[in-house]
């Protein structure tokens, strides 16, 4: 009934839109492949003389695989342990107990205390327990995320009331049913846990700077940022360098979009 | 209450009492509340560990004078006090207020952004994707492209500006005092414009398409009923993008780190990176304390703002 309005100028404002949106990748792909100084001026908009030097170059100039490791290490802690633990305290409140409603306030008020606001005493309190510059303390502080955690209960909600008692009955314990009725059930709000667990911790930054000291524990963006406090933008290998960390997040979201965006909008909805 | 035992029965009743059932039933209940707390207990641990005794530690540690090697002695309000006469501080408190009013400008190209995919064009799920690509990445990684972007000889920006004659030389955008923090802010916009986008949607999904097609045969254009019907039903989406993108601006750690330091002098100097500065550059645990106080109160103040503004409450959202 209202669609009458012309398709061309929708067309040129979105185009324009991802244009915007895309530009400054290719600049950076552009100058990361390029042959050339990438100080000449006029720059070239085309890369001249395409090659694959700069990337090498990374391989060789900082220690590529021991940082790739350490993300890795930090993002698979921080991705089982929000699966695990989500899961169990969905699990927890999908129930009524005594003291319910003082976890979820508890809950929905540490919604509110951004990681930024606590690090100096985060930092004494990893200290303490003796878990700084080690992999399971840059994890620690992202292995719950309350998002994540109602991203699970909205889905255990659905999970009809008559299978649980029916499994119960069947002398299921709680724990059994957990992980053999409700975790098959709720393969995307596992997917969205995932997702949005290895993305946080694969992208963040403030807390393995503060926290890592040896350059053995640096994750992927420490590096690079060290990288680039060293070499100042002089080199086009901090662009391959760029390209390399950008891989595997962007792959990631491109293969389950659909998960991250659905986790990010039903979180944000319901917390 | 959790601890309750088993009632004590005389044996002649244990058969047929109903008291029984009532026990019996009573101790699966406490023994199946103890097991409820168990599966929380991980998560309680998590964030009474890294929230809630951070949060009263940073309060305490703001009124005491302590370093890490020293013995913590009081300090009443010595450190607030200082930090009036702290030059540093102000600035970054006025670039922090000046980042979060920067969030508006974000939502309303968003808001632009979110009408045009929501009409039914051929191809807006691509669209959709390539406006949205760029907040799951990296921030490190976004705040180097965006140098490279602002850079004086060869980026893009000023490349493209002194072609097109605007400009008759380069702007050292990251180095000016006039440009650092608004190229700061253009990045910040960039990154997260694809969440507003996406919250926005999904709040114009909800509206009933009938209400449109109402409005229409009573002769209210097109223009009309965007003010009249979908700005009003679209504001617990707008206030809950305003509360991210404030969370997400006065946050803005990785960006001005890695874009500016700070810098030039204190030009994009922000209150986290002020913060990382006073305790871990300069070790004044104590001080960064009070900052980090003056921080916590700044965002819930905006967000009980913005709440007020959105004039309804947060929780009323779940309802929707």
């Amino acid at each position: 009934m209202i669609h009458r309005y012309p398709r061309s100028p929708i067309h040129l404002a979105l185009i324009l839109a991802s244009f915007v949106m895309l530009v400054p990748f290719y600049w950076v792909l552009k100058t990361s492949v390029s042959g050339e100084n990438i100080y000449a001026y006029p720059p070239s908009i085309i890369p001249r003389n395409v090659n694959l030097f700069y990337y090498v170059d990374v391989w060789y100039a900082i220690p590529f695989a021991r940082y790739f490791m350490n993300s890795v290490a930090v993002s698979v802690i921080a991705v089982i342990g929000n699966v695990a633990f989500n899961a169990m305290a969905a699990y927890a409140l999908t129930h009524g107990f005594r003291g319910k409603s003082f976890v979820v306030l508890l809950f929905l008020s540490c919604m509110m205390v951004p990681f930024q606001a606590t690090i100096i005493p985060a930092y004494l309190i990893t200290g303490r327990l003796g878990l700084l510059d080690s992999w399971l303390g840059l994890a620690l502080p992202q292995c719950s995320t309350i998002i994540c955690i109602f991203v699970f209960k909205a889905s255990f909600d659905a999970v009809p009331r008559s299978l649980i008692d029916a499994a119960r009955i069947d002398g299921l314990s709680e724990w059994r049913i957990i992980w053999h009725i409700m975790m098959p059930l709720s393969k995307s709000a596992i997917a969205t846990n995932v997702i949005l667990a290895f993305i946080w911790s694969w992208n963040n930054f403030l807390w393995p700077l503060i926290m890592t000291r040896s350059a053995d524990m640096q994750t992927l963006p420490l590096g690079l940022a060290r990288f680039l406090s060293y070499q100042e933008d002089t080199t086009g290998a901090l662009y391959a360098f760029c390209i390399m960390v950008l891989a595997p997040g962007l792959l990631l979201f491109l293969l389950a979009q659909k998960e991250f965006i659905r986790g990010l909008t039903s979180g944000a909805t319901k917390g | 209450m959790v601890f309750l035992k088993e009632p004590m029965t005389p044996p002649a009743l244990r058969a047929t009492s109903p008291l029984r059932g009532e026990a019996i039933r009573l101790r699966h209940r406490t023994r199946r509340a103890l097991l409820y707390w168990c599966f929380l207990a991980p998560s309680l641990a998590i964030f009474l560990l890294y929230r809630i005794i951070p949060i009263v530690w940073n309060l305490v540690l703001s009124f005491q004078y302590w370093s890490p090697l020293g013995e913590a002695e009081p300090a009443g309000f010595d450190h607030y006090e200082d930090l009036l006469q702290d030059d540093v501080f102000w600035q970054a408190l006025w670039n922090t207020l000046i980042v979060i009013g920067s969030a508006p400008i974000g939502i309303v190209i968003a808001l632009a952004l979110a009408l045009l995919v929501n009409s039914d064009i051929r191809g807006r799920d691509v669209y959709r994707t390539i406006i949205f690509v760029s907040y799951p990445l990296m921030t490190v990684a976004v705040a180097i492209i965006w140098r490279w972007m602002f850079d004086e000889r060869v980026g893009l920006i000023n490349y493209a500006a002194r072609t097109l004659d605007l400009i008759d030389k380069p702007i050292p955008f990251l180095n000016s005092f006039t440009w650092a923090l608004p190229s700061v802010i253009v990045a910040n916009i960039w990154q997260i414009l694809g969440f507003y986008m996406i919250i926005l949607l999904t709040g114009l999904q909800t509206i009933p398409h009938e209400l449109h097609e109402a409005a229409a045969i009573d002769g209210a254009g097109p223009v009309h009923r965007f003010w009249r019907i979908t700005l009003p039903l679209l504001r617990p989406s707008i206030f809950l993008a305003f509360v991210i993108g404030m969370l997400n601006s006065i946050t803005s750690f990785d960006l001005v780190y890695v874009m500016t330091g700070g810098g030039p002098g204190r030009a994009t100097e922000i209150l986290v990176t002020y913060i990382y500065k006073l305790g871990f550059v300069q070790t004044k645990f104590d001080e960064a304390a009070a900052v980090t106080m003056v921080f916590f109160v700044l965002l819930i103040a905006t967000a009980w703002a913005a709440n007020r503004l959105a004039g309804g409450n947060v929780g009323a959202m779940d309802t929707e």
